[in-house]
Parts: structure tokens; sequence; C-alpha cells
């Protein structure tokens, strides 16, 4: 079924760039959206099931895979809304490198061996690249060149580090570079190149999954690509690199270095915080705003997997969550740019006044984001949580509580300026929209809001399966 | 001749620091592509001849002759031919340079195995930290991807002491070096030198908080 699934997304890419008619390439997309949707069903079907040698269906693919096919079928709507005026050229390329993405995503999740992994997170690199540069204006360009240069560097140092294991478990009888085989060879292997070999690629990694040290890009990238693009690189791109990382720290976790590993994730997560609780003060444009804010998730994750015990649970609620949340808020940014025709948070306001059903999305998201109840997000952080009172790490905590505290602080103050500010200069030529093009990202933050009451049992013995670690 | 080999390797870094011509650095590119070449017909014994040939192909084609035929056209269409400002002065960065060599040298003492050649790892380093040194010390975007270059050569001559067991992970740092020739040199490269006239990093630096 895989080898079905590339073919079709090589020959649907090729479609839509040779196609000379914007109906043709939005039948296209649509068309493989749902085989993406029908994809995922299947795998339900097959759970653990390994195709090719190199994919498997297993709890954590999964759930990731339907977190993506959501997310896929709102993209390509608010896509389709946003490229409602665009040339057939731009409009064939979007989705093209949108098609492109999800594919290479998809392989990122299904990869059972870390070389296949990094193949797939370095083809995400060169699909996103075509919609970051969709504008393509100057601002574009160095934001392309950017992410390309430097996720480039990282995924070079990630591959250093695949390297570092490779020469690790070298002259071990049928070790291979699959994470199964890997997760039993490391154990008695040198703990100081299994260090240098985390270490780069964690580094490596932190490029998709917009953690320090490389998180910047993803910042950069978030503020320039179109609304619909951004809420994509904010959370299936970033699970892209949730996943990669996870799966290499599940290597570790039966080796000699394991509670050092731990160390690290926490000090990064830490690290990511305090970033974000700093920039959030100062930051002056909505989608840099919320893109700070995928970096203070990110970093509570592996904080929660740092922890261990129920923070893994924690860490793939918090996921799940966090991408349906931070993508209905980059969809409302889509809508309020068109609007208000600015991203400049000082240049906003009245946005109550100006289009009440997308204020109401905006302070919806504003109380998940920052996991005030009902918020599901309230669930995953309290869980967090516990699992830092669990380890008695109280101070982590605390610094954690801390900085959350000035990253609450720093959203809020943003956002409720925008709805409740009467704006300075009345808009030239207002724009109006349709409230039904908000409906998904209702639905995207009820789901969320549902979850703070009730959890679906399959969903949870899914999670719970995705976070057992085997010792 | 595997050990004389990659000690031109390493001199070819030293002299990537003193040199401030850009045409120099698309000739030391190549120059590395060629002596990859012969680590990889000299180390890899045990690889498949399939496999070799990939090696060979991508070590002559596109490190020795696609990479620094993309650099002289970059150089060409910016008409930008060598360094005007450095971080640091030149006679800094060799002696740095210099320090990092011993640096190498010392970490790969500590991480020295009996399953890798030492002087692998040696001059892998080097050109990691050298790599590095580029990205950092240099102003124009031409050095950073010079710099990118050197680290791309660092990982490719590392998988080399590995490649008989493990080819699949040089076949893979080959779609590396395919990924960049195409993305970097012949899209982005030559779009920032049309666009902006100029190769300063300085140029791209629009987007703050």
């Amino acid at each position: 079924m895989i080898l079905y699934y590339f073919i079709a997304s090589i020959l649907i890419i090729a479609g839509a760039l040779l196609s000379r008619n914007k109906t043709l390439t939005a039948l296209l997309a649509g068309g493989f959206i749902a085989g993406q949707a029908v994809f995922t069903a299947y795998m339900l079907d097959n759970r653990n099931l390994t195709e090719l040698g190199y994919f498997t269906f297993d709890s954590t693919a999964i759930i990731l895979m339907i977190l993506l096919s959501v997310l896929s079928i709102a993209t390509f709507y608010h896509g389709l809304v946003y490229l409602k005026d665009e040339q057939t050229e731009n409009f064939n390329i979007y989705h093209a490198g949108f098609i492109a993405l999800i594919a290479s995503i998809t392989g990122v999740y299904l990869a059972n061996n870390i070389m296949v992994t990094w193949i797939f997170l370095e083809a995400t690199t060169l699909s996103v690249a075509a919609l970051i540069y969709h504008h393509r204006t100057i601002r574009t360009l160095e934001a392309t060149w950017k992410y390309v240069f430097i996720c480039s560097t990282g995924i070079a140092l990630a591959y250093v580090g695949i390297l570092l294991l490779g020469i690790s478990i070298k002259g071990v009888p049928g070790a291979d570079l699959s994470y199964q085989s890997l997760t039993h060879t490391v154990v008695h292997t040198d703990p100081v190149y299994l260090k240098l070999a985390f270490i780069f690629l964690l580094i490596g990694f932190s490029a998709k999954m917009e953690v320090f040290p490389l998180y910047t890009i993803g910042i950069d990238a978030n503020y320039v690509a179109p609304a619909p693009v951004s809420a994509f690189i904010s959370t299936a791109l970033v699970n892209a690199g949730f996943c990669a990382i996870f799966r290499v720290f599940k290597i570790f976790t039966n080796s000699a270095v394991a509670s050092w590993t731990n160390g690290v994730l926490i000090i990064t997560g830490l690290i990511s915080l305090l970033i974000v609780a700093g920039y959030m003060q100062r930051v002056k444009n909505f989608k840099r705003l919320f893109a700070y804010s995928t970096v203070e998730n990110m970093g509570l994750v592996l904080l929660a997997i740092g922890m261990g015990g129920i923070g893994y649970y924690a860490a793939f609620l918090h996921i799940v969550l966090h991408s349906l949340t931070k993508s209905s808020l980059f969809y409302q940014m889509g809508q309020a740019h068109k609007i208000l025709q600015t991203y400049k948070i000082f240049k906003t306001g009245s946005y109550l006044k100006l289009y009440p059903v997308g204020a109401l999305v905006l302070l919806l998201g504003l109380i998940v984001i920052t996991a005030i109840p009902p918020s599901g997000m309230f669930v995953s952080e309290v869980l967090i949580f516990k699992s830092m009172f669990a380890g008695n790490n109280w101070w982590i905590f605390i610094v954690t509580a801390l900085l959350l505290c000035f990253v609450i602080y720093g959203m809020s103050t943003k956002v409720l300026l925008m709805i409740f500010t009467p704006l300075e200069k009345e808009i030239q030529h207002p724009v109006k929209v349709n409230p039904f093009q908000s409906m998904s990202q209702y639905i995207l933050l009820g789901v969320v809001i549902w979850f703070c009451f009730s959890q679906p049992a399959f969903l949870v013995e899914l999670l719970t399966d995705a976070a057992k670690i085997v010792k | 001749m595997t050990t004389l080999l990659i000690v031109l390797f390493a001199l070819s870094l030293i002299y990537f620091t003193i040199s401030e011509r850009f045409r120099t650095y698309s000739w030391l590119v190549g120059f590395q592509g060629l002596l990859l070449f012969g680590i990889s017909y000299f180390e890899l014994d045990q690889v498949n001849t399939l496999n070799l040939l990939f090696i060979f192909a991508e070590t002559i084609f596109f490190k020795t002759i696609v990479v620094p035929w993309q650099l002289n056209r970059i150089i060409s269409l910016t008409n930008d031919t060598r360094i005007h400002r450095n971080t640091l002065p030149g006679y800094y960065t060799v002696i740095l340079a210099s320090l990092l060599l011993v640096v190498s040298y010392i970490i790969g003492n500590i991480l020295k195995t009996p399953v890798i050649d030492r002087i692998y790892l040696t001059v892998s380093l080097f050109a990691m930290f050298t790599a590095m040194l580029f990205i950092i010390t240099r102003k124009k975007i031409f050095s950073h991807l010079i710099g990118f270059l050197i680290l791309e050569n660092a990982v490719f001559l590392l998988s080399l002491a590995i490649g008989n067991e493990m080819p699949m992970l040089i076949n893979t740092g080959i779609l590396l070096d395919i990924f960049i020739s195409v993305l970097i040199l012949g899209t982005f490269m030559t779009k920032i030198g049309s666009e902006i006239h100029t190769l300063e990093a300085e140029n791209l630096t629009r987007l703050k908080d």
C-alpha cells in the first residue's frame, strides 16, 4: 500500500505542476488528501504491519497520521480560500509543494529506520521551501534561504549523529540502523559515542521540531509563509521533528546514557521556554507570536519526555492538542490579515467590531493555547507537572511555571489588544470574510475543549501504546 | 595511500582558511572532490560494484565537476570575486584554524576506537570546525555556502570510515550532496544573486522581531 501511496504522490505532484487549470489542480490535490485519509484508515486496520521493510504502522505513526489527515483537510480548504485570486502557476506550485510536504511527513512518521527518517526529513526541507517562497518577495527569499541553509546544516549534523551511531555499532553482528536493532545494540556500546550521537541528532532535528538551538528558522518561515502553510509548518512538520526526536530518544532508553539524555532534553526544553518567555514580551508580529508559542509548547513536550513516566503520555497528548489549537489560530490569522491588512500587533485593533466570529475564535484560541480550563491542554500540562512531581523535580516545576506566566502574559496582552483596542486609523477598502470560513477553527478548538472533559477510549489506548517505553 | 590523501585533504582545509578569492574556493572544492574519489577508491574494497560506481560518479561528477561549475557561475553572475570584509582578520583565522587542528587531534585521540582509523576522525572533525569557522567569521553568503560544502565533505569523509560495513550510509550522504547542489547552488544562490545583486549576508537581515 505504501508503495502505491508514494507512486500516487509523485504522479499527482507531476500532474499539479503540468496542469494548466486551477480546478484540475484543486481536484488532484483534493483527491490526494482524500487518499491520505483512506491510507490512514488502512493503517488503523493494519496496526504494527511493516511494509517495504522500512515503514511500520505503529501507534506513534498512527496518531500522527490521524492528525496529519485532519490538518491536511483543514489546510487544503484554507489554502483554496487563500489562493482564490492566485495565478495558475503559483497555485500549482503551492499545491505540488503541499502534496510533496504531506508525503514527506508521512515518510518521517512511518519510518522504522533512522536513515529513512533522515531522508524524509531532508525531503520536507525541499518541499516546504517551495511553500515559504510562495510570495516571491525579498523577505520570502531571505526566509527561504535561511530555512534551506540552516535546515541543511542541521540535516548534515544529524547525519554526523547517525554516522557516530554507525561507528558505535560497527562490528556488532546483525546490527543495522533500524530503531528496533539500535535499541538492542546500543546497550553494549561506547557511552561517549552515544552521547555525541544524541547531541548531534538533537541539534539536527531541532530545526524541524522548532526547539532550541535551531528554532529561529521556523519562526522566520512561519512569519513569511501564507497563513495556511504557517499552520501546517507549526503543527504537522513540527510533529515530524517530534517524531524523529522521540524515536531517537527511545533508542537510548536502555543504554548507559539514558538518564543523561533525559537531562539533555530537560535542559533543551527549559532553554526553549526561557527564550520564548523573553521574546513574547517584545514580539511585534502576530505570526511570529504564534510561532514562538510553538517553540514554547515543544519545549514543554521535551520537558515531558525528559521527565519520563506519565510524561510520555502527556507529551503525546500535548502534541495532539497543540496541533489542533495552533492550526486554528494560524487559519484565523489568515482571515484577520484580510480584514486588518497587517500582521503588525500595534497596528491592529477593533477585531471584535470588524469580525466578531473571528474575534471569538481568537479569544477561544487564547484560552485554549494558554491551557486555561476548559482547555484540553490544561489536562496535558497538568500531566506534565505531575511527571515533574513524580520525580521530585520541584525546581524544574517552579522555573517552568514562572516562565509560563511570562508567556501567558505576553500572549494575552497582544491578542486582547487586537480584539478590543480601538483602531487608530480606519481601514482603507475593508474586506468581508464569510463567517462559514471560520467553521473549521471552531470545530478544531471544540475538539480540544471536549478533551478537557472526555478522551475517546481508542485514542487513549493509542496514546498509551505510543508512550510505552520498553525497558 | 589513503592516509596521504587524507593528509592532503587536511592541507586543503588550511589553504581554504588562507585564501580570500572565491575562484580559489571553487577550485579547492573540486580538488577535495577528487581527493574523496581517491579515498573511496582505496578504502571501499568490500563494497559491491554498483554501489562503488554510484560513489565514484558522485565524487567525480558532482563534487569535482558540477559543484565547482555552479560556484563559478554564481561568481560570474554576481561579479563578486573575493572576500572584502571578515569578522576576523585573515591571520587570526589561520591561527584559529591551526588551533582547531590541534583540538581535532586531541578529540580524535579521546574518541579513538579499534573499529575506526583515528585519522578519519581527526580530519573530519577538523573539516567540521573549519566549516563552522567559515560560517561564523565570514560576512558573505558565498563563504557561508563554502562552509556548508566543507561540512558536507567532512561528513562524506567520516562516512567512508564505515563505508565497507554500511554502504547505505554513504549512498544517503550522496543524497545530501545532490539535494544541496540542486537546491542551494542552482536555485537560491542564483536567485539571491539576481534579486539583491550582491552576496553580502547583511542584505538578508530584514526578518526581525
